[in-house]
């Protein structure tokens, strides 16, 4: 399986990372940063970069767990071992908004999407042959996908 | 070829199983039977019931699970008990042998003693789709306006938000002077309690149902409270409690209490019978049931795995778009415990902390990110240094930051 992994000492809190993710995401069919609209709630990060109080920044991304407390929590169905890929998958219709995989992932990764039907988590991009854009986007190499 | 695999039950445990039997054992026959003749998440229902989903929508697992997996399933078939000497369990018409059998029967629902409440015949509880069904029927039939619902724990308010949805108004008893008392405090609960009335639901907290008024077709018509008010209904729904589904055991000689007994392992007194699920008694709740499922599979295939996260204190609510997560104590239970609170237009949080220890979390409005929470709880991590420097309501997973060399989380 490919994972994104993290450097957080490379992360300097540029926050590219979390616009990449909003731009891959979007569904009002523009691309490109500069037209993001940073008030549509719809537009939310996968991602997040959180201070480390200390001067330091740390990258806060799914990890597709080899054991997904989300997953094992899902009472939908709606989160799934995708096969080929070996990621954590999330199928939207099939959800019930029922938010145990938020309460059920150790690091607090997932959240309700601001409509409360649905949840806001990383699909490592998958429609995108190049790979995750918030990888693409880092400046600093503190994001990397590797084969693990 | 031997005897199956047998599992009784289709629901969170059961199913969990079947799908890890069948990675364990690609070749091994593996028979199913549940009185479900369709196979579906308890946690649905009410959608099933506000007509937002339909019986196909309710199921959890991949989409022809049976056939794809090449998994056996009694539909509809009743277990009328288990014969530990025989390896066998007894049907309805017949036996079923087994080569290890799991037991994933779920819970029942109760019906207070009150008078009435158990002969009439319009009196429902909400546990399986059937029942869903059976009041699905009675609304159409009845043409029904008004529902008494007794219990406004997570089972009533979601009775009550799907009858709402449809038009039916309900009246909620509650016996606790709040709702859903597990999960809230007062102001938690005012919440959910004020966006349930004004969709048309209407409370009568820190009160019982005590009578019944009962016509000449063996219906109720109206429930007397304890107060002596007499609310007039069309039918009533019991959602005040639960408990193991196990009554068809009698005689088997398989250790129970309240629950079935299983050790660690899920494995019951008999050494090649296994239980997991709500009918062990050690969890009421769906990810809990899941992971004793998959659990008890393996051990049925010859591993050795424990069932260790046992903490079940945990719920997450959506009603109405205001979401919540409660996880551990909701006031606190000893003294000398430090109670944080915050409120602020469509959120409050509060957080119980005694002995530097997280021991219970309320958030209500923003559940975002939250997780890390019931880790903190469940393994009482101490947090003690961390308040010295920041409020507890700024804590996050980032406080315990940390990755091991194949990139994935861990806690220090
Ligand atoms: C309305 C409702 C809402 C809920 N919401 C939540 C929620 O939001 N979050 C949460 O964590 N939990 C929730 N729960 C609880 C959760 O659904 C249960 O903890 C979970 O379903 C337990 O799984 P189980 O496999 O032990 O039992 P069940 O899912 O109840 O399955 C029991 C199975 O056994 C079968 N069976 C029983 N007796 C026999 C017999 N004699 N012969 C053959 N088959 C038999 C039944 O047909 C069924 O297939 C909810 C429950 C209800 C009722
Ligand atoms: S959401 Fe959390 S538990 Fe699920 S795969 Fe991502 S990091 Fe793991
Ligand atoms: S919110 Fe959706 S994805 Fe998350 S556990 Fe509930 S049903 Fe599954």
């Amino acid at each position: 399986m490919k994972r994104i992994m993290i450097d957080p000492s490379k992360c300097d809190g540029c926050k590219s990372c979390m616009l990449a993710c909003m731009d891959s995401h979007r569904t009002d069919g523009k691309t490109g940063v500069e037209t993001l609209d940073f008030k549509d709630p719809a537009n939310e990060s996968r991602n997040e970069i959180v201070n480390d109080g200390k001067g330091g920044y740390l990258p806060m991304f799914c990890r597709h767990c080899s054991s997904p407390k989300c997953m094992e929590s899902c009472m939908s169905g709606a989160l799934y071992r995708d096969r080929e890929s070996g990621h954590v998958g999330y199928d939207e219709k099939r959800c019930g908004a029922c938010f145990m995989c938020v309460m059920n992932c150790p690091y607090g990764i997932p959240k309700p999407d601001v409509t409360r039907t649905k949840i806001i988590k990383c699909d490592f991009c998958k429609d995108r042959e190049e790979g995750p854009a918030c990888v693409a986007a880092c400046p600093k190499k503190a994001i990397y996908v590797e084969e693990v | 070829m031997g005897n199956p695999y047998v599992i009784i039950g289709t629901g969170a445990a059961g199913m969990a199983a079947a799908e890890r039997l069948r990675l364990l054992k690609p070749d091994a026959l593996i028979q199913m039977m549940s009185i479900d003749t369709d196979s579906h998440s308890r946690c649905m229902l009410h959608k099933f019931l506000g007509g937002e989903r339909d019986v196909k929508g309710l199921f959890f697992m991949e989409e022809d699970f049976f056939a794809k997996k090449n998994i056996m399933w009694g539909r509809g078939q009743v277990a009328k008990g288990v014969d530990p000497a025989g390896k066998r369990v007894l049907m309805e018409n017949g036996y079923q042998p087994y080569e290890k059998l799991l037991i994933a029967t779920g819970s029942v629902y109760g019906i207070p003693p009150i008078p009435g409440f158990r002969t009439s015949v319009n009196v429902f509880g909400f546990r399986d789709l059937s029942d869903a069904q059976k009041m699905d029927a009675a609304i159409k039939e009845l043409d029904a306006k008004h529902v008494f619902i007794v219990g406004s724990g997570l089972v009533g308010l979601d009775v009550a938000h799907a009858l709402l949805e449809r038009g039916v108004r309900v009246t909620i008893a509650e016996m606790a002077t709040r709702v859903l008392p597990l999960q809230t405090d007062e102001t938690s609960a005012r919440a959910y309690q004020e966006l349930f009335e004004k969709a048309g639901a209407r409370f009568r907290l820190g009160i019982g149902a005590s009578d019944s008024v009962v016509d000449e077709n063996n219906r109720i018509t109206a429930v007397r409270l304890s107060n002596g008010e007499e609310i007039p209904c069309d039918f009533v729904v019991c959602a005040a409690g639960v408990r193991p589904n196990l009554a068809f055991l009698e005689g088997s000689g398989l250790k129970t209490d309240r629950g079935i007994v299983v050790d660690e392992f899920m494995r019951t007194s008999d050494p090649d019978i296994y239980a997991a699920g709500d009918v062990t008694a050690l969890s009421g709740i769906w990810p809990n049931a899941m992971d004793q499922g998959r659990i008890a599979a393996a051990n049925m295939c010859g591993q050795q795995q424990k069932y260790t996260d046992t903490f079940c204190i945990k719920n997450t609510i959506n009603f109405y778009g205001l979401t919540m997560l409660s996880v551990g104590e909701v006031e606190p239970k000893e003294e000398g415990s430090q109670v944080f609170t915050r409120e602020c237009r469509n959120a409050y949080q509060k957080v119980i902390v005694r002995d530097g220890m997280v021991k219970g979390v309320q958030l209500q409005g923003d559940i975002s990110h939250s997780g890390f929470w019931q880790y903190l709880i469940k393994n009482q991590v101490d947090i003690s240094g961390k308040l010295a420097k920041k409020s507890v309501f700024d804590l996050g997973y980032g406080d315990f930051y940390g990755m091991d060399e194949l990139g994935e989380y861990v806690y220090p």
